[in-house]
């Protein structure tokens, strides 16, 4: 596992919107199913003293804090609040944040993460579908019934397109150690780069499928980061240069980022590179041939 | 969003940075007023939304006498297929140096990322490639509303002192426009002090409207449409409309059609939670590009409802053939309406796409 476990305690913030109080639901009902603590207590300003699938809500994550032994927070709070979210966790002493929350402009999210970062917490997303480590923990809105428990870490930019990754790898008999949406938009907490060192330190993870997609070159950078045995794939071979293709960082400025130099490279540096998603499973098998 | 160069002059002026005196135009009549003003040469720059209209011919000189004739000229002009509506004309600056200044958002450090070099004017990707170490760089701190003077001096290095202020500026400038990227190139000298010659900025989507933009110029009149249902879209070329949930796996759709040889018309993100009239608005607004032969519907997830989006594919009844594949919540529901009114179902995203390259082809 990285980022929590059965014993993480998870706050939700939004806890009172439509998003919220429906993942909040889905959260503790795989909680339930795998025996964890899920989500302990639900934050939204004004509504403190009510309560969402039996979940106690509260004013300020401070108040949570000091009823609940909380690790982790899942944020489902509109844009506009956000990054003060963000900030309000971390300030809190919440080691672990998942902002799911899209169109944070990014200057707020510059400016929470940098002050998550001074703080000493981890920020995943924004724009993200959170994490889920099969039979430990679900933080975010990954569908559970898609997974299985094994020693494939899974790590990308995307949230429907990792959901078709894992549906092909748990088809092909292939379980996942953790699986992290690490957010569509340009700047992000964790890159590749964090979640990959997190998977060097576990045990359970034996090799890693990483979705990346156009735009920067943060794929490249975490490949080079790891010894790890890793598989990829780069979505928008396709896309036009200066489109932004539904995800904010999903955009080919200035000649870079495109998918093509980024295969490249990848390739470069000696990392498989399926060419659909439906190659990735026997692409995985033959990493396990090959160095297991 | 880009913000025409005269909209980029007027906010980094409003800062404290020099520009060239210069006068917006709307026809070549309007430059009588302005012709005392701009000396006896000045140029004539058409404020198009497109890239590398230097080349395109959107940049004239022009003098006192001939003024009026190369400004009706400019206006005759389509620069990449775009008519002139609006014409820059600004003094010429008697040019000592150029430099280049940018400051844009880096995706690595997560930080404001502020470049200057001495060997300005030229293309910036060039000197990247060709003399990296001639570029300066500094990270600064998002969390500071100004830049410490020591990373100025590293950036100066031995160039003018008086750029100091221009680059404390434009941080400001960045900071409070949400800027993505607010560019100086040209930054000249000259005999009366440090100018802006040119200047790009670009805005970042998620914060146009507290910037007081209403709508994003940067979007097609379909893509508009697109915006109001809250859709990513963007238009290609091809024959095959493509429609999925979620960035990753519609991008990821596209590139699979031209895997199988086929070509995409657009790409379509319903975005989460799929309702019947969502889909439907979705379906209508694809099958309305004339190009489009077949469109591709790809819908994954957990909590997606399949007879909803199968509901909205009836709904939306167009003439051309629609392939879909779905998975999710209510999953056999709507796979017996689709069926039962003969759209073909199929199981996996390689099915459907390779069906819909044959139905194209």
């Amino acid at each position: 596992m990285i980022y929590g476990d059965k014993k993480t305690g998870v706050l939700v913030q939004g806890a009172t919107g439509k998003q919220g109080e429906f993942h909040i639901g889905l959260m503790n009902a795989y909680a339930q199913q795998v025996g964890g603590r899920g989500v302990v207590a639900g934050v939204t300003p004004g509504k403190g003293g009510k309560e969402v699938h039996g979940v106690p809500v509260y004013n300020t994550v401070k108040e949570a804090m000091r009823d609940h032994d909380i690790s982790a927070g899942v944020i489902f709070v509109p844009a506009a609040a956000a990054a003060d979210s963000i900030m309000e966790e971390a300030t809190a002493g919440i080691q672990t944040i998942v902002a799911i929350t899209e169109h944070i402009p990014v200057h707020d999210t510059m400016k929470a993460i940098a002050y998550a970062e001074m703080e000493g917490c981890c920020v995943i997303g924004p724009n993200c579908p959170g994490l889920l480590s099969p039979g430990e923990l679900k933080m975010g809105i990954m569908p559970s019934g898609l997974f299985l428990p094994g020693n494939v870490g899974v790590i990308s930019r995307s949230g429907t397109l990792t959901y078709e990754v894992v549906d092909e790898l748990t088809r092909a008999g292939i379980g996942q150690s953790t699986v992290v949406g690490i957010g569509g938009d340009p700047v992000i907490g964790q890159t590749f780069v964090d979640v990959l060192e997190r998977f060097g330190n576990d045990p359970q993870t034996k090799a890693v499928v990483l979705i990346g997609e156009v735009g920067g070159n943060l794929e490249e950078e975490g490949a080079k980061s790891t010894d790890l045995p890793i598989v990829s794939y780069i979505a928008g071979i396709s896309a036009p240069p200066d489109k932004r293709m539904g995800h904010a960082g999903a955009i080919v400025e200035g000649g870079e980022g495109d998918a093509r130099s980024k295969i490249a490279r990848l390739k470069k540096m000696g990392v498989p590179v399926a060419s659909r998603p439906s190659e990735i499973p026997q692409i995985v098998r033959n990493l396990f041939r090959d160095h297991c | 969003m880009k913000l025409r160069e005269y909209e980029a002059k007027n906010v980094i002026k409003e800062a404290g940075i020099p520009v060239p005196a210069g006068f917006l135009i709307r026809s070549a009549d309007e430059l009588i007023p302005h012709l005392g003003a701009l000396g006896d040469s000045f140029v004539l720059k058409a404020q198009v939304d497109v890239g590398g209209r230097g080349k395109a011919g959107g940049i004239l000189m022009a003098g006192r006498t001939d003024g009026i004739t190369i400004a009706q000229e400019l206006f005759g002009r389509q620069i990449k297929g775009l008519p002139v509506k609006e014409i820059l004309a600004e003094q010429r600056l008697d040019i000592q140096h150029e430099y280049y200044l940018s400051i844009t958002v880096d995706r690595s450090s997560r930080r404001p990322l502020i470049l200057f070099t001495e060997a300005g004017g030229v293309d910036i990707e060039i000197t990247a490639k060709e003399h990296p170490e001639a570029i300066r760089k500094v990270i600064a701190n998002p969390l500071m509303r100004e830049i410490p003077p020591f990373m100025i001096r590293e950036l100066l290095g031995t160039a003018p002192k008086e750029i100091g202020p221009v680059i404390s500026k434009l941080y400001r400038v960045f900071l409070e426009k949400d800027a993505l990227l607010a560019e100086i190139n040209p930054l000249v000298t000259t005999p009366k002090g440090v100018y802006a010659a040119d200047a790009k900025l670009i805005v970042d989507d998620n914060a146009l409207g507290r910037q007081g933009f209403s709508v994003n110029r940067d979007l097609t009149e379909r893509e508009c449409e697109a915006e109001k249902h809250g859709f990513s879209y963007v238009e290609l070329t091809g024959t095959i409309g493509v429609i999925g949930n979620g960035a990753g796996l519609t991008m990821s759709t596209l590139d699979l059609i031209g895997f199988y040889g086929g070509s995409a018309a657009n790409f379509l993100d319903v975005g989460g939670g799929a309702e019947s009239e969502r889909v439907m608005h979705a379906v209508r607004l694809v099958g309305s590009v004339p190009s489009v032969k077949v469109i591709v519907v790809n819908l994954l997830g957990g909590i997606t409802k399949c007879d909803e989006v199968a509901k909205g594919i009836i709904a939306a009844a167009i003439p051309q053939k629609v392939i879909v594949r779905l998975a999710g919540t209510n999953e056999a529901e709507g796979r017996a309406m689709l069926s039962e009114k003969g759209y073909e179902m199929l199981d996996t995203m390689d099915l459907v796409v390779k069906k819909a390259v044959e139905v194209a082809a």
